[in-house]
């Protein structure tokens, strides 16, 4: 009796195994930065929670990894500086891997593979003189546009992209394609009867990853490993029916 | 020469008319050698066997972590295009299904966005039909905004292409399965060949087992055990051990060591034989010296009291000895003793006792004949003593005479009787020498009790 006592005793004395499901309480938290208008990648249910296709992705490679996440809300414009400068950990956003970026943070293997839409009234075409063209502010289409030369209207979040169209301040709006999916869902943008065109540069299409710090590279890693076991044991593939149409990766 | 027996090997032919024949016998060597020798021959062979079950092994490891890491990974994209196909027609259907233009066109946008997205795009027959389809429903959305009615006109050749894309999500699924096969089919593979080496390898060890059993059997506890049996039966009475042929060096030393003890034993034999005649003899005469003959003739004597037999002691010595010594000198009294005692020896039976009790003195045990029987044959000792000249080593001759006293010993200890013998020769020293006197105490025996025994040995 006094045996089992002992070993009981010594049972609980040991440390957690890095199987245990429970997370380590002592592991430092990694701060998450989310966007909360992007609807549907990362935003705000009913009941205020952020949510979305890359809140929860973010939140499954969290668990694997077996480490507490803060996820802080921040704008697109602000969310490159920050994980730049180290002031966060991981940008959980679907982040095209320019060269430009690649010089200032880290990248996961990518989650997604995303493609630029160019959404316009028939016969307005990329290029096009005297078109406005919205975009979000700090976005890599906001970068290509201007690149382009042409006229940009800048929005803080992507829940705001329909508003200059519906508004007349811009003729056009280039997005990412899932943005594209829930601009179709607002009522007004939808009656504007807007013609889709796919843009096939090579800045604006191919694999959306999160950012990492520059400052913790080690990370790297282990949410590489964490992203591989989400996509073999199903996590991946609920969260993508969960908030998107079709497999996405 | 002297040849090593583990080297030559004697044996006779069966017919048995040409007598030995020798050959050479396989090389002896050392069982520690031997058996080392065997024993790294199985190690490489078993070390083989597990280094290439550790390859096989490793192949599988190979297959699986490849399985795992990269197969498995591209069996899921195969799974997610053909969920985008899938969805693609549904999307289609939902276009021929609703009323509402703005549903359709919201479908329409995803059908867009499912045939432009990266994943489509990378499988070319996947691609091709996305895109037709595309091409098809675009068409389809235009002509409802115009006429609501016109999808349905459509709709079986839409059925058509839905059937395309529901083969076509069949074929992609097939091909995502079937990338798992290669690296299956390696590991199957491996995993056969594993277990064929397995079974090699247990086969070996079981064939080792047994064929290491047969060599020390053979070599070792069959010419131990006939070495223990010869061992066991080993004596100079008998003939030296035969051994068969060995080919190990330390059972043919083990063998060579019992012919060797066996020899010892033989010659030790022969030197107690020596001894004991030393020990037991008298050196001038030949005859039993005094201890032996006390030893023997009280044993004797015990066995004819215990069966009640007639046995006779006497007691002789030769007569006026001294003055023959003092005459002719001591080496002619030796000459005379040795003559005497040759005499008795031809004269008396074999299983007579005799020997020199001491200087010119003899006592005698006569078994199985009385006093009576006993007289007649020391009278004719004592007569072919009489008649008897013995040549000295100087040319001359001389002549001795012998007194003898004779007593019956079958009811009284070997000391009494010979006192009563020796009593009985002095009385015929008294008469006169060259005489037999039986002792008074068997006189009256012979009176009373003839002996009827042994009388026709005389």
């Amino acid at each position: 009796m006094s045996r089992a006592a002992l070993l009981l005793l010594l049972w609980c004395a040991l440390p957690a195994s890095p199987g245990s499901a429970v997370l380590a309480a002592d592991r430092p938290a990694l701060r998450v930065l989310v966007l909360d208008n992007a609807p549907p990648m990362s935003f705000r249910d009913e009941f205020g929670q952020l949510t979305g296709f890359s809140v929860e992705v973010a939140r499954a490679v969290c668990s694997e990894m077996r480490v507490n996440c803060a996820f802080d809300v921040v704008t697109q414009s602000a969310l490159l500086p920050a994980i730049s400068q180290g002031k966060a950990d991981i940008a959980a956003v679907g982040l095209l891997a320019t060269t430009e970026r690649r010089a200032k943070m880290l990248f996961a293997k990518p989650y997604y593979r995303s493609m630029s839409l160019w959404l316009a009234r028939p016969g307005i075409v990329p290029g096009q003189a005297g078109v406005r063209v919205a975009a979000v502010g700090g976005s890599v289409q906001e970068a290509y546009g201007r690149k382009q030369g042409w006229e940009m209207n800048a929005v803080a979040t992507h829940g705001e992209l329909a508003e200059p169209l519906i508004s007349g301040q811009a003729q056009a709006v280039l997005v990412p394609m899932i943005s594209a999916l829930n601009l179709q869902k607002v009522v007004a943008f939808r009656k504007l009867g807007l013609a889709t065109t796919v843009i096939h540069a090579a800045e604006l299409s191919g694999d959306a990853a999160f950012g990492i710090s520059p400052f913790r590279p080690e990370l790297l890693k282990e949410i590489n490993a964490a992203l591989d076991r989400i996509k073999r044991n199903g996590t991946y593939d609920r969260i993508n029916s969960r908030f998107l149409p079709f497999r996405v990766s | 020469m002297n040849l090593n027996a583990c080297q030559i090997t004697a044996f006779s032919l069966p017919s048995g008319g040409t007598g030995p024949i020798l050959i050479p016998a396989p090389k002896a060597i050392q069982a520690g050698r031997a058996f080392a020798l065997l024993a790294a021959l199985f190690l490489f062979a078993f070390g083989l066997a597990v280094v290439l079950l550790a390859l096989d092994q490793q192949r599988v490891v190979d297959a699986t972590s490849r399985l795992q890491d990269q197969t498995v990974p591209e069996i899921i994209r195969f799974q997610r295009l053909a969920r985008n196909l899938e969805q693609l027609r549904q999307e289609g259907e939902r276009i021929f299904a609703v009323s509402s233009q703005a549903s359709r066109q919201q479908s329409m946008f995803v059908v867009t966005l499912i045939a432009s997205h990266p994943s489509i795009l990378e499988h070319p027959g996947a691609a091709r039909l996305a895109r037709e389809t595309e091409q098809f429903l675009s068409e389809v959305v235009r002509q409802a905004s115009a006429d609501d009615r016109r999808p349905a006109t459509r709709y079986d050749e839409w059925q058509r292409i839905a059937a395309r894309l529901g083969m076509q999500v069949d074929d992609v699924s097939v091909q995502g399965i079937n990338l798992a096969n290669s690296d299956l089919n390696v590991a199957t593979t491996a995993m056969r060949l594993a277990r064929y080496k397995l079974m090699t390898a247990l086969v070996l060890v079981g064939v080792f087992l047994v064929v290491f059993m047969v060599l020390v059997r053979r070599h070792l506890i069959h010419p131990l055990q006939r070495i223990n049996q010869s061992l066991s039966t080993l004596s100079a009475d008998r003939p030296a051990p035969e051994f068969g042929p060995s080919t190990m060096l330390e059972i043919c030393a083990v063998e060579d060591s019992v012919r060797e003890h066996h020899a010892l034993l033989i010659q030790n034999e022969e030197t107690r034989q020596v001894l004991e005649k030393l020990a037991n003899k008298d050196g001038l005469t030949g005859l039993m010296n005094r201890r032996h003959f006390m030893q023997s003739a009280e044993v004797e004597l015990q066995r004819a009291q215990r069966y009640r037999r007639p046995v006779t002691v006497a007691m002789a010595d030769l007569d006026l000895f001294k003055k023959l010594n003092d005459t002719y000198g001591h080496a002619a009294g030796d000459a005379v003793l040795r003559a005497f005692a040759d005499l008795v020896r031809d004269t008396l039976r074999q299983s007579d006792f005799v020997c020199r009790y001491g200087g010119e003195e003899f006592a005698f045990l006569f078994p199985e004949i009385g006093p009576a029987e006993t007289e007649k044959l020391a009278e004719r000792l004592r007569a072919r003593c009489d008649a008897m000249d013995v040549a000295l080593p100087d040319g001359r001759s001389v002549k001795a005479t012998v007194s003898i006293g004779l007593a019956d010993a079958s009811e009284c200890p070997i000391e009494i009787a010979l006192k009563r013998a020796d009593e009985a020769l002095y009385e015929a020293k008294r008469l006169g020498r060259n005489r037999v006197v039986v002792s008074s105490s068997s006189a009256a025996k012979i009176d009373g009790e003839p002996d009827t025994l042994t009388g026709s040995l005389f």
